[in-house]
């Protein structure tokens, strides 16, 4: 068996970038080596999920000419024309001046792409260049051996509902390798494993959850080609940091969502229903009319920018993209640094290759390149912009104007800890998609007889949860996952206890074949009573075009 | 808690013992594994349906290993490790990127592989591909395993697109061997042993001969993927074969070897009118069901007013319309009476004689029984060897037969027997043969340079039961079918009819067989809620289990008694997971799909996963407290409305009655 040289955790567009500059490195420098790269879902893409509008030039550097012939890039990427953001109320859309909105959030010379679809491409040509790419395994948690890791260890297969071997029982294999990168995405289990053993950030990581739905049109659409509008305001109540998003991919197609920072303070905001909210905005609903949603999906992005960066190397091993959290909030970006931050990490191991040496003064030369390539220098300018708006819309926005000049660096808490007591979203419901529905067009599935993935460490601390924050995981949960069920004597197993009443007892009852991956439970419990492991390979949610 | 990788439990029944030296189980035992790449049909993302033509886009389905052929592949590995020094060989028929599926296969147990690509193979039916697979057995026997004739062809009992179960027998039919079908567990000592479910019941066979073909049902935890395996994999090497290099003649393979055609796909929906009647009272709910339920069970019928009129045209095919047989104990088993029912209706539209085919030890009064339910003739073809069921035994007598007479239709009941014979007989007789029918029907067909009148329509399910296909035979003297039970009714009885019988008796030796039967044991009818008439399932608002049970089985008892028919409680998804039923009672894309002729749903909302188990029953009743539930775009019938208060008033209303 041919050893590997460099195993790569996550085919997302940090690890193919990866993937890629390791390949053309080694083919230029004359090396026989081998780049691996696993991931947990089923195929390309099939576990990304952005906006996206993205900005193309880090992609135009890594493989050049990817404009110049047709293919499924070009098939998919919509140039940015119109670029607009506007401020909602209940009922009246406010269009923002261009010059009010700061630079930085200018989509200028932008396209708006599915990043399934970028991820589906990116995958085509690194097969073609020999990357060994697999999919449907997933990585456990790390092998560490007298400080340095080693290479990963697979998920167990073959498991029954009660954690018992069945016949076909596969103990999770040991991938072993010489170096490794770690690129699973936002809160991934590895690179959470990365902070913990070798250091995490000055702040906390913090987290906001996109949720997204994908609506087609037979013909043209209202909303118009080449546009990208994002909304601030409703339905995000003033304390709440989010906003949300409308992009044209194609001539017939339009992605829709919200997003929403985690650390709301509502036990009961579920993020699906605010979806409905929003799509049922005078002004959206406009956009939108004569439109069907095809597919939909949500996902977490990591905030906390420049201050909560951890350690980014260790001996044998360093990570990028979302898992490391490079996401410029104020920008509202990360692919283009998660394209970026995987092209420095494989130059990084080109170079320290002849050397043969990964430890970690070989790699430490990473930092220098993501300072030299401006990506260091770009989340550093927005450090304290997400914690702007701790105060809320109104107090951040004047003070994410000047947040970069600020002499001091603004602290982030856990989002767990923001849920407060008795704080109930309130509201009418919106109608619109029910979120059975909405589960069903994320394509999710996994083995119904595997022992969960998810699981709730100490019953007990549910029943205070319930009392104090209406069993919040109930409500956050995009897919569902979690629910209330009062037992026998009772009332009905509802989804979410309403808001203000105090049941007598019960427990969460779960559903983990819903899961999206998306990762909110893991950040969002309040009692951090929530443990999410990667389930077997192949699972999860089916993003074609997300 | 780590077992070694692919250690497998004690072989199942008999306790391990030691292989006699010299013996069977000393000596290798090869297995050709055929596996077929499908798409998933588990999991088919919203925008491949075309809705407006009620077609799916195939493309945009993943494709993954069918997952049969995956209890195939575990079922082999099974055999190989009590034969040491065997070796396995996966096979499989397709366009390049098929080279996947080998991957996916070396990947979860080594072995070597075979894709067998050509464009000449495009188009080819259950007849075309398995002359094409016997070609390619040929080779691998020759140039892999050294002209041994000790293998084990395996492979999945049917492929989730096609559903057929055609192809297997027909292999084994070219090849000359015998087919053990349905295969659930296997014994490697002293011998290999398969059990299966035949038509007698649960039987232990033993293979007299190899080489020999066995189809397997979902019986084993599948093995899974290695990721070092894998890697290994896709350095190794795969055979790429050609038509001419496996010996395939032209004729016999791709679009030109086809004996059947796909001429119209269509949504299952269509069959079924939308709108949802909202009824109020539990009285008339009853009265309404009642009313639908006697109706029921004609699906297969034409609809009023729509009889075939020739109108004196020259009908494309000409002869008797046939009906297979089968006994059940001293009598006939009723799906033979409900096909003789349809072959009647058939050739009257042709002004055609229909004839019974009854394979016995001696006809006795089975043939009057025969005539009085419709047929003109009776061909008793009498036979120690007839009196049970053996594939190779019957297959001679009844193709022998279809030669020297060339009926032009030939209808078997899709059940174990009719599974396992049909496609072996239609192979014999070059026929096309289309599987589980849902619908048959005489009519026209004109497009191209084909203008066909007076042919069978031939509709039934695929994809998964996602789609429905119609299709009709080519090139062939007979037009076969099978059907499966409970589609059609049983004709009334007319003892007054007359007809002739021609007895026969068929050139059987007892040396032809190739499999001996070690012991049948009866099948008790198990509690499935698939055979049920009507199922009555429960969903997450029902609350509780208490609930559940107090409301459920004694409104399936009443439906069953009033309605007549077999009654089973049902539930979704979440009432499983809630505890308030078990994993065997579950409706929907990852528990059971359910055709009953009546589905009642009790507090559930109509999630897609759910409706994908349910879609195909005749009558779809909901009661559901919100108005806006999704279900009641499925149903018939609904009611809005409290459970608590409607399910004991209906069972309430259906006592009186």
């Amino acid at each position: 068996m041919k050893p590997i040289d460099v195993l790569i955790v996550g085919a997302g567009p940090a690890g193919l970038a990866a993937a890629i500059r390791l390949r053309d490195r080694f083919d230029q420098d004359g090396r026989d080596a081998s780049v691996v790269v696993i991931d947990k879902a089923f195929g390309p893409g099939y576990h990304n999920l952005s906006g996206a509008a993205f900005e193309p030039a880090a992609l135009d550097e890594l493989l050049p000419g990817w404009r110049e012939e047709r293919n499924l890039l070009t098939d998919h990427v919509t140039p940015v024309k119109r670029d607009e953001m506007y401020f909602l109320t209940g009922r009246w859309a406010l269009k923002l001046p261009h010059f009010v909105v700061p630079r930085r959030m200018h989509h200028t010379g932008d396209v708006t792409i599915p990043l399934s679809r970028l991820v589906q491409y990116m995958a085509q040509q690194a097969e073609k260049k020999g990357v060994e790419l697999y999919y449907g395994y997933s990585a456990r948690s790390l092998i560490v051996e007298r400080g340095v890791v080693r290479g990963v260890k697979l998920a167990d297969a073959g498991l029954d509902k009660d954690g018992r071997p069945k016949p076909n029982y596969m103990p999770g294999e040991e991938i072993r390798a010489r170096v490794t990168i770690l690129a699973d995405g936002t809160r991934g289990v590895l690179s959470t494993q990365f902070r913990e053993l070798f250091g995490a950030g000055r702040n906390p990581q913090v987290y906001s959850v996109g949720i997204k739905a994908v609506v087609n049109f037979p013909d043209e659409n209202p909303f118009g080609n080449n546009r990208v509008v994002h909304t601030l305001g409703y339905p995000a109540p003033n304390s709440v940091f989010g906003g949300g998003f409308m992009y044209s991919m194609g001539e017939k197609t339009v992605a829709v969502g919200f997003i929403l920072g985690l650390d709301w303070k509502y036990g009961d905001l579920n993020p699906q229903r605010e979806l409905e909210r929003y799509r049922a905005h005078p002004f959206v609903r406009r956009q939108l009319k004569g439109g069907t949603v095809l597919a939909t999906g949500a996902k977490t992005i990591p905030e906390g920018g420049y201050l909560s960066l951890g350690r980014l190397t260790a001996p044998g091993a360093l990570i990028a993209g979302d898992g490391a959290g490079f996401v410029n909030i104020e920008k509202i970006k990360g692919i283009h640094y998660a394209i970026q931050s995987g092209v420095c990490a494989a130059d990084t191991i080109a170079d320290a290759f002849p050397a043969g040496d990964f430890r970690h003064d070989a790699l430490s030369s990473y930092s220098q390149r993501l300072t030299e390539l401006g990506l260091m220098r770009e989340l550093k300018h927005a450090r304290n912009y997400r914690q702007s708006f701790r105060w809320g819309l109104i107090a951040g926005m004047p003070l994410s104007l000047i947040q970069s000049h600020l002499p001091v660096a603004l602290a982030t808490h856990p989002d767990r800890l923001t849920t407060r007591r008795g704080a109930h979203r309130g509201g009418r419901d919106a109608g619109g998609m029910d979120q059975t529905t909405y589960i069903s067009l994320t394509g999710t599935s996994h083995r119904e007889d595997e022992p969960s993935h998810v699981s709730i460490l100490d019953a007990s601390q549910c029943l205070e949860c319930a009392d104090r924050f209406a069993a919040s995981c109930t409500h956050f949960c995009p897919g569902q996952v979690y629910r209330w069920s009062e037992g026998e004597d009772g009332a009905d197993g509802s989804v979410g206890v309403p808001s203000g009443d105090a049941p007598r007892g019960g427990e969460i009852v779960l559903s983990p074949s819903n899961c999206l991956h998306c990762m909110t439970c893991a950040v969002k419990c309040p009692y951090d009573n929530i443990r999410w492991i990667p389930p077997e390979g192949g699972e999860g949610p089916r993003y074609k075009a997300m | 808690m780590s077992a070694p990788r692919g250690k497998s439990p004690a072989p199942v029944g008999k306790p391990a013992r030691p292989a006699r030296s010299g013996s069977r189980a000393a000596r290798p035992l090869h297995c050709i594994v055929l596996v077929k790449q499908v798409p998933d049909v588990s999991n088919i993302p919203e925008d491949a349906w075309d809705r407006e033509k009620g077609t799916l886009k195939r493309a945009m389905l993943d494709s993954i290993l069918n997952p049969l052929d995956l209890q195939a592949l575990t079922f082999a590995r099974r055999i190989t490790e009590a034969h040491p020094g065997s070796r396995t060989i996966y096979l499989t028929m397709g366009p390049p990127q098929a080279r996947e599926t080998l991957v996916d296969c070396l990947s979860r147990a080594p072995g070597e592989a075979v894709l067998l690509t050509d464009r000449a193979f495009a188009g080819a039916d259950t007849v075309a591909t398995s002359y094409s697979l016997a070609c390619a057995i040929r080779r691998i026997e020759k140039e892999l395993l050294g002209r041994s004739r000790d293998y084990v062809i395996v492979t999945g009992m049917q492929s989730v697109d096609g559903d057929t179960a055609q192809v297997p027998p027909q292999i084994a039919e070219e090849l000359g061997i015998e087919h053990i079908a349905y295969a659930q567990a296997l014994e490697t000592q002293p011998e290999l042993a398969i059990r299966r479910i035949g038509p007698q019941g649960a039987e232990v066979v033993r293979p007299l001969r190899y080489p020999v073909l066995t189809t397997v049902t979902a019986c084993m935890d599948p093995l899974y993927r290695s990721f070092h395996q894998a890697r290994e994999a896709r350095s190794g090497p795969i055979h790429e074969w050609s038509a001419e290099s496996v010996g395939a003649s032209p004729q016999r393979i791709g679009l030109a070897g086809s004996r059947t055609q796909v001429y119209r796909i269509f949504s299952p929906s269509e069959e079924r009118s939308k709108a949802c009647e909202f009824v109020h009272e539990p009285a008339e709910l009853i009265d309404r069901i009642q009313a639908r339920y006697k109706a029921a069970g004609g699906r297969a019928r034409a609809a009023e007013g729509e009889v075939y009129d020739l109108a004196g045209r020259k009908p494309s095919y000409k002869g008797e319309f046939w009906v297979l047989v089968e006994r059940e104990g001293d009598g006939i088993r009723s799906v033979s009476l409900e096909l003789l029912g349809k072959a009647r209706e058939l050739a009257d539209c042709l002004g055609e004689k229909v004839g019974a085919v009854l394979p016995c030890g001696e006809a006795g009064t089975l043939a009057k029984d025969l005539i009085a339910c419709g047929a003109d003739t009776v061909y008793a073809m009498e036979h120690p060897l007839l009196c049970e069921f053996l594939p190779i035994p019957f297959k001679k007598a009844v193709s022998e037969l279809v030669r020297k007479h060339r009926p032009q239709v030939m209808l078997f009941g899709a059940t174990p027997l009719g599974r396992e014979l049909a496609p072996r007989i239609a192979y014999a007789c070059d026929s096309g043969l289309t599987a589980d029918c849902t619908k048959l029907e005489i009519g026209d067909y004109a497009k191209g340079d084909l203008d066909l009148v007076g042919i069978l329509k031939q509709t039934r399910p695929a994809l998964g039961g996602n789609i429905m296909a119609t299709i009709l035979t080519r090139d062939s003297a007979t037009q076969m079918a099978t059907v499966r039970p409970g589609v059609l009714r049983v004709p009334p009885r007319d003892p007054s009819r007359t007809g002739r019988v021609i007895r026969s008796k068929p050139d059987l030796a007892a040396r032809e067989l190739g499999v001996r039967t070690v012991s049948v044991e009866a099948l008790e009818k198990k509690a499935s809620i698939r055979d049920a008439d009507i199922v009555v399932s429960g969903g997450h608002g029902l609350r509780s289990r208490a609930l559940f049970e107090r409301l459920l089985r004694p409104l399936a008892d009443e439906l069953g008694r009033v309605l007549g028919g077999d009654a089973k409680v049902g539930a979704s998804r979440i009432a499983v997971e809630d505890g308030f039923a078990t994993h065997d009672r579950q409706v929907g894309q990852t528990g059971q799909t359910v055709q009953p002729r009546l589905y009642v749903a009790l507090g559930i909302s109509g999630a897609v996963q759910h409706i994908s188990g349910m879609a195909g029953s005749e009558i779809i009743v909901a009661i559901n407290k919100d108005p806006r539930a999704r279900i009641f775009n499925y149903a018939d019938y609904g009611m809005v409305g409290d459970i608590e208060l409607i399910a004991p008033a209906l069972i309430h209303e259906l006592e009186k009655r």
